[in-house]
C-alpha cells in the first residue's frame, strides 16, 4: 500500500475517532441544554414547546439559590488554599532537591488517584471522631477542606509543568544584576509563572464548583448545586435540573478558554 | 551547565515553607483518616453506636459473606473493562492531537477540558435524560425506524459501563497525549526513512515510547474505576450495585462504620494489589523483551 | 605592578563525588582581557560561576579588590556575567530589561531612561528598540542588549560564559569586535570563557588553558602558542606537531637533544626553548605547521624526509599532511598560492629553524 493511501486511511481514521469521541463528550451536555427549553414538566421527546420558564423557576428556588451560594463559596475558598499550597509544592517539588523529595510529592499527589467517594467517607469518619472531640459539626468547612485535600495535587502538578519550563538562569540574572530573593520573585518568577498559576486556579475553582462526592460525603445538611442535582434526580426530574446545567455550563465555558488563553500565553514567553 | 535543580535541605525557609503546607495537609486529612480508617475496622457497633473496643468481629464478617466479594469482582471486572474501553478510545485521539490537528489543537482541547470539568452529577444526568425510555436515543432510534419497543439502555450494566468511559476518558487522553509529545519526532522520521510504513512505524516506534502514558492512565483509570457510585446508581438503576454504592450503603443507611471502613480497605488494598499484580507481569515480560 | 583586581586561591569544589575544581589559583589585573579555554567539563564555567557568586567553593578565597567574598550573594559582588543564554527577561521590553539593575538600586526613573540610552547608543543599538521584546531581536542584537543590561551598573568585572558561542562565524566576529572594542573604551577587566580558541586568541590578553579542574598554563597568547606548558597545551591551542625525542642532558645552556627522526639527529636546543620541568629521558619536540617549509634540497636546520599523504586547502593557506621517517605523521602550513609546490604522493624534505622548536615533557599517559 503506498503511503499516501496509508496516510489517507490513518487520518480519516484518527479524524473520525476525534470527532466522534468529541460529539460523544457533547451529547449528555446538548441534551440537558435542550431540555431545559422544555415548556412542560416532563423531560419526553418530541419536546412539548420552548420556554425559559424553568430559569425563572430556578431563580424562585430558594433550596437552587442557596445551593449556589454555597457551591460559590466553597469554590472560592477552596480555590484560594489550593492554588497557594499546589503552587508552592510544585516549585519545591520541581527546583529543590531534596531527601525525601520522592516520598514528598508521592504524598502530596496521593488523593489524585484515590477514589473521591473513599476519601470522602475517610474524611467523613475522620471528622465525625475529631468532631465528637472538639465538637463541631458537618458543613461547609468540612467540605472545604476536603475540596483542598483533593484539588491541591490538580494545582500541583499543573503548575509544576509551568515550573518545569521556566528557564531558571532568569532568577540567576536577576540576582546578578542585584535583586534580592524577595525581588526576584516579584520582578521575575511571580510575573512569568502568573499565567501558569492563574489557570491551575481556574482548574480548581471548576472542580471544587462541580465536586460531587466530597461535597456528598462532608457538607452536612447544606447543600452544593451537584449534591442538590442528585437530590432531585432522586425525587423526580424536572427541567429545572437541565436549566441549572445550563446557568453552570455558562462562566465554566468562558474560565475554560479564559485559562486556555492563559496557559498558551504563558507558553509563548 | 545550569544545574535546573538546587539541592535545599530542610532547615533552609526556602524548602520549608515551600514544602510544608502540602505535607501538612495531606498528612492530617488523607495520611491519619487513613489510618484512622484502618484502626475503625477493628472496632464494632451497638445499636448505630460506634464502640471503640478492638476486636476482629467486623474482618470476620467481610470475610465471611460471599456478597461482598461477588460485588468486588463485579466491580474489578467492570473497572478492567472501562479501562481497555478508555485506553483504545484515548489512543487515537491523543495520536491525533498530537501529530495531525495543528490547526484545531487548541478548540478540541478546551472543548475536552470543558466537558471534562462540568459537573459529574449533571452530566450523568444528562446521560440518563439521554437514555431513557422516553429519552432523546429512543426518539432518534424510532425516527430512523428502530423500534425497540420501549425498552432502554438505561438501568443497565452497558449503560454504567457508558457513563465510566465517558467520565473517565478524558484521563487516558491526557496521559497518553503527554506521552506522545514527548516522543522526539527524528525518531519516526528515521523509521521511514529505515523503510517503515506508516502503520509499521506507529507500531515499532510510537506505540512502544508512549507506554508510559498508556500505563499511566490505566492505573489512574483503574483506580478511579473501582470507586465509582454516581454511574452505577443513576444509569445502572442501582440494580447490579458496584462495591462504592455497597459501602455507602453501609455507611448511611445501616450505620455500620466498623464494616463501612473494612469494605473500603478491602477495595482500596485489591485495586493495588491488582495494579501491581499487573505491572509485575509488565516488567516481567518486558524483561524477557517480549513487549 | 597594580594590584590583582581578582584574586582566586586554591579553589576546590566537589560535587558528590566529582571533582570540579581540583585547586584552582588565578590572579587577574584591572583591566585585563583573560579568556579560560579548556575542553568541556574542565571546569571553567564552574570557576566563573564562583567568581560571580553563584557557587562557593568548598576550601579557598574568592578574593575581589582585596576583600573576600566568602558568602557574599551574586547581588552584592560587583561583578557582572553575561550568561550562555543571555536570560533576558521575556516578559520586560529591551528597555525594562537593561534598566534593571538600577530599578532594583532604586534609581530615579528619569536617570534610569538616560543611562539606558546612553547604554543602547554605546551598543549600537536602534532605538526603537527600547520598546520592543527580546524574541523581536535578531540573536546578535539580544547579545547587545544581554551587555548593556550588564554594563549599566558599571561592574568592575565583566564574567561571560560563552555568550558568542550559538552565534553564526559572521555574527561571531562582528560581535568579537565589538567586546574588544568595548573592553578598550570602558577599561573593564573581562573574564572570557570560551571553547572557541581563535576567539581566546584574538581577544585576550592573557589566556588560561584549564583542564579536568586544573590550570595548565596561563599567559599570553603568543607565549601560549609558542611555548605551551605541555603536550595537551600544545594540542588544543592549534594544530602541531610533536616528535618524540630524547634529552640527554640538561644544563643552563641548554638541552642536548638526540632527535631519530630529523637528518641532522643531534643538537642543543636552547634553554629559552624549553618548557619547564622538562628532564632528562624522553620528551616531544613541538613545531608549529606553518613555521615548516618545504624543500627540495638542504637549507635548514632541521630537516627531515617526508611523503605528501593529502592536502587540504583551506582557502588562504593549504595543509599539508606528510609522513615523514618511522611513520611519523606530520601537519604542514602554507600559504595558498595557485601553483601548489607540491601534490599527493611527492617525496621531499621539510625543513625549519632550529629557533622555532619548543620542547616539552612528554605525557605520562599515553597519547
Amino acid at each position: 500500500m503506498n503511503p499516501r493511501a496509508q496516510s489517507a486511511i490513518a487520518g480519516i481514521a484518527l479524524y473520525g475517532t476525534t470527532a466522534a469521541v468529541l460529539i460523544f463528550f457533547y451529547v449528555p451536555i446538548f441534551t440537558l441544554i435542550a431540555f431545559s427549553f422544555q415548556e412542560g414538566r416532563y423531560l419526553t421527546l418530541p419536546l412539548d414547546g420552548l420556554s425559559l420558564k424553568w430559569y425563572g423557576a430556578l431563580l424562585d428556588n430558594a433550596g437552587a439559590r442557596q445551593a449556589l451560594g454555597n457551591s460559590t463559596v466553597i469554590a472560592a475558598i477552596a480555590t484560594l488554599f489550593a492554588t497557594a499550597i499546589g503552587t508552592v509544592s510544585a516549585i519545591a517539588a520541581v527546583r529543590y532537591r531534596f531527601r525525601g523529595r520522592a516520598g514528598f510529592m508521592g504524598l502530596a499527589a496521593a488523593p489524585l488517584a484515590f477514589p473521591q467517594l473513599l476519601l470522602g467517607i475517610m474524611l467523613l469518619l475522620w471528622f465525625s471522631v475529631l468532631g465528637r472531640w472538639l465538637d463541631f459539626n458537618m458543613g461547609l468547612t468540612t467540605a472545604i477542606i476536603g475540596h483542598v485535600v483533593c484539588i491541591t495535587p490538580f494545582v500541583m502538578v499543573i503548575v509544576a509543568v509551568q515550573v518545569f519550563t521556566f528557564d531558571p538562569t532568569l532568577e540567576d540574572a536577576a540576582r546578578d544584576s542585584g535583586a534580592s530573593n524577595w525581588q526576584v520573585y516579584r520582578y521575575v518568577t511571580l510575573p512569568l509563572l502568573w499565567p501558569g498559576i492563574f489557570s491551575a486556579a481556574i482548574f480548581a475553582f471548576l472542580l471544587s464548583w462541580g465536586n460531587f462526592y466530597l461535597t456528598y460525603s462532608l457538607a452536612g445538611s447544606a447543600r452544593t448545586l451537584p449534591t442538590f442535582v442528585f437530590a432531585g434526580i432522586a425525587v423526580g426530574s424536572s427541567p429545572l435540573y437541565p436549566a441549572i446545567a445550563t446557568v453552570i455550563f455558562i462562566p465554566g465555558l468562558v474560565l475554560v478558554i479564559l485559562a486556555d488563553r492563559l496557559r498558551r500565553r504563558a507558553a509563548a514567553a | 551547565m545550569t544545574e535546573d535543580t538546587v539541592a535545599r535541605s530542610w532547615s533552609d525557609p526556602a524548602l520549608l515553607w515551600k514544602a510544608l503546607p502540602a505535607v501538612l495537609l495531606q498528612t492530617a486529612c488523607f495520611l491519619a483518616p487513613l489510618g484512622m480508617t484502618v484502626a475503625l475496622t477493628f472496632q464494632t457497633t451497638k445499636s448505630f453506636q460506634l464502640t471503640w473496643t478492638w476486636n476482629l468481629a467486623t474482618w470476620t464478617d467481610v470475610f465471611s459473606r460471599a456478597h461482598y466479594w461477588t460485588t468486588l469482582l463485579h466491580t474489578l471486572t467492570m473497572a478492567g473493562l472501562c479501562v481497555a474501553l478508555c485506553i483504545g478510545l484515548a489512543l487515537p485521539v491523543a495520536y491525533a492531537l498530537a501529530t495531525r490537528l495543528q490547526a484545531f489543537k487548541n478548540q478540541v482541547t478546551v472543548l475536552i477540558t470543558f466537558a471534562f470539568l462540568t459537573d459529574t452529577t449533571l452530566k450523568t444526568f444528562g446521560w440518563a435524560m439521554f437514555l431513557d425510555r422516553t429519552g432523546v436515543a429512543n426518539y432518534l432510534l424510532k425516527e430512523i425506524g428502530i423500534d425497540t419497543g420501549g425498552a432502554s439502555i438505561l438501568f443497565s450494566d452497558w449503560a454504567t459501563m457508558l457513563g465510566m468511559v465517558y467520565n473517565l476518558l478524558p484521563f487516558a487522553i491526557f496521559t497518553i497525549y503527554i506521552s506522545i509529545e514527548a516522543i522526539d519526532r527524528a525518531l519516526i522520521l528515521a523509521a521511514y526513512d529505515a523503510g517503515a510504513s506508516k502503520f509499521r512505524a506507529f507500531w515499532e516506534v510510537t506505540l512502544p515510547l508512549c507506554r508510559p502514558g498508556i500505563w499511566a492512565g490505566a492505573v489512574l483509570i483503574f483506580l478511579l474505576a473501582v470507586g465509582v457510585f454516581l454511574e452505577p446508581k443513576v444509569l445502572g438503576g442501582g440494580k447490579s450495585p458496584m462495591s462504592a454504592e455497597l459501602i455507602r450503603q453501609t455507611f448511611e443507611t445501616r450505620v455500620n462504620w466498623p464494616l463501612g471502613a473494612a469494605l473500603t480497605l478491602v477495595l482500596m488494598v485489591v485495586s493495588v494489589f491488582v495494579v501491581l499484580l499487573f505491572s509485575r507481569v509488565y516488567r516481567l515480560q518486558r524483561g524477557r523483551g517480549l513487549l | 605592578m597594580a594590584e590583582a583586581l581578582l584574586e582566586l586561591t586554591d579553589i576546590r569544589k566537589s560535587y558528590g563525588a566529582y571533582q570540579a575544581l581540583k585547586g584552582v589559583s588565578l590572579s587577574v589585573a584591572p583591566g585585563e582581557f583573560i579568556a579560560l579555554v579548556g575542553p568541556s567539563g574542565c571546569g571553567k564555567t564552574t570557576l566563573l560561576k564562583h567568581v560571580a557568586g553563584f557557587e562557593d567553593p568548598d576550601s579557598g578565597f574568592v578574593t575581589i579588590e582585596g576583600r573576600s567574598m566568602l558568602g557574599v550573594p551574586p547581588a552584592d559582588r560587583p561583578t557582572r556575567i553575561v550568561f550562555q543564554k543571555l536570560a533576558l527577561f521575556p516578559h520586560m521590553t529591551v528597555a525594562e530589561n537593561i534598566g534593571f539593575p538600577l530599578k532594583l538600586r532604586k534609581v530615579d526613573r528619569a536617570e534610569i531612561a538616560a543611562k539606558v540610552e546612553e547604554m543602547i547608543r554605546l551598543m549600537e543599538l536602534k532605538p526603537e528598540y527600547l520598546k520592543r521584546f527580546p524574541k523581536q531581536l535578531s540573536g546578535g542584537e539580544q547579545q547587545r542588549v544581554a551587555l548593556a543590561r550588564s554594563m549599566i551598573s558599571e561592574p568592575k568585572l565583566l564574567l561571560l560564559d560563552e555568550p558568542l558561542s550559538a552565534l553564526d562565524v559572521k555574527l561571531k566576529k562582528v560581535l568579537q569586535a565589538e567586546l574588544k572594542r568595548l573592553h578598550r573604551m570602558l577599561g573593564v577587566t573581562f573574564v572570557h570563557v570560551t571553547h572557541d580558541l581563535e576567539e581566546a586568541m584574538m581577544l585576550a590578553d592573557r589566556i588560561c588553558v584549564m583542564r579536568a579542574g586544573r590550570i595548565l598554563q596561563v599567559g599570553k597568547p603568543d607565549d601560549i602558542y609558542y611555548r605551551p606548558a605541555d603536550a595537551f597545551v600544545a594540542g588544543f591551542i592549534g594544530e602541531t606537531n610533536l616528535i618524540p625525542v630524547e634529552v640527554q642532558a640538561i644544563d643552563g645552556g641548554g638541552a642536548r637533544t638526540h632527535v631519530p627522526a630529523l637528518e641532522t639527529n643531534t643538537m642543543t636546543i636552547p634553554a629559552a626553548q624549553l618548557a619547564p620541568g622538562l628532564e632528562r629521558g624522553p620528551a616531544l619536540m613541538m613545531i608549529r605547521p606553518e613555521l615548516i617549509s618545504m624543500l627540495k634540497d638542504g637549507g635548514a636546520e632541521c630537516t627531515m624526509p617526508a611523503k605528501v599523504q593529502e592536502i587540504f586547502s583551506k582557502g588562504g593557506t593549504v595543509q599539508y599532511r606528510a609522513r615523514g621517517p618511522q611513520g611519523l605523521e606530520m601537519v604542514v602550513e602554507l600559504p595558498g598560492t595557485p601553483e601548489k609546490p607540491a601534490a599527493i604522493g611527492d617525496k621531499l624534505r621539510l625543513g625549519w629553524a632550529e629557533r622555532d622548536v619548543f620542547l616539552i615533557p612528554k605525557p605520562a599517559e599515553a597519547g
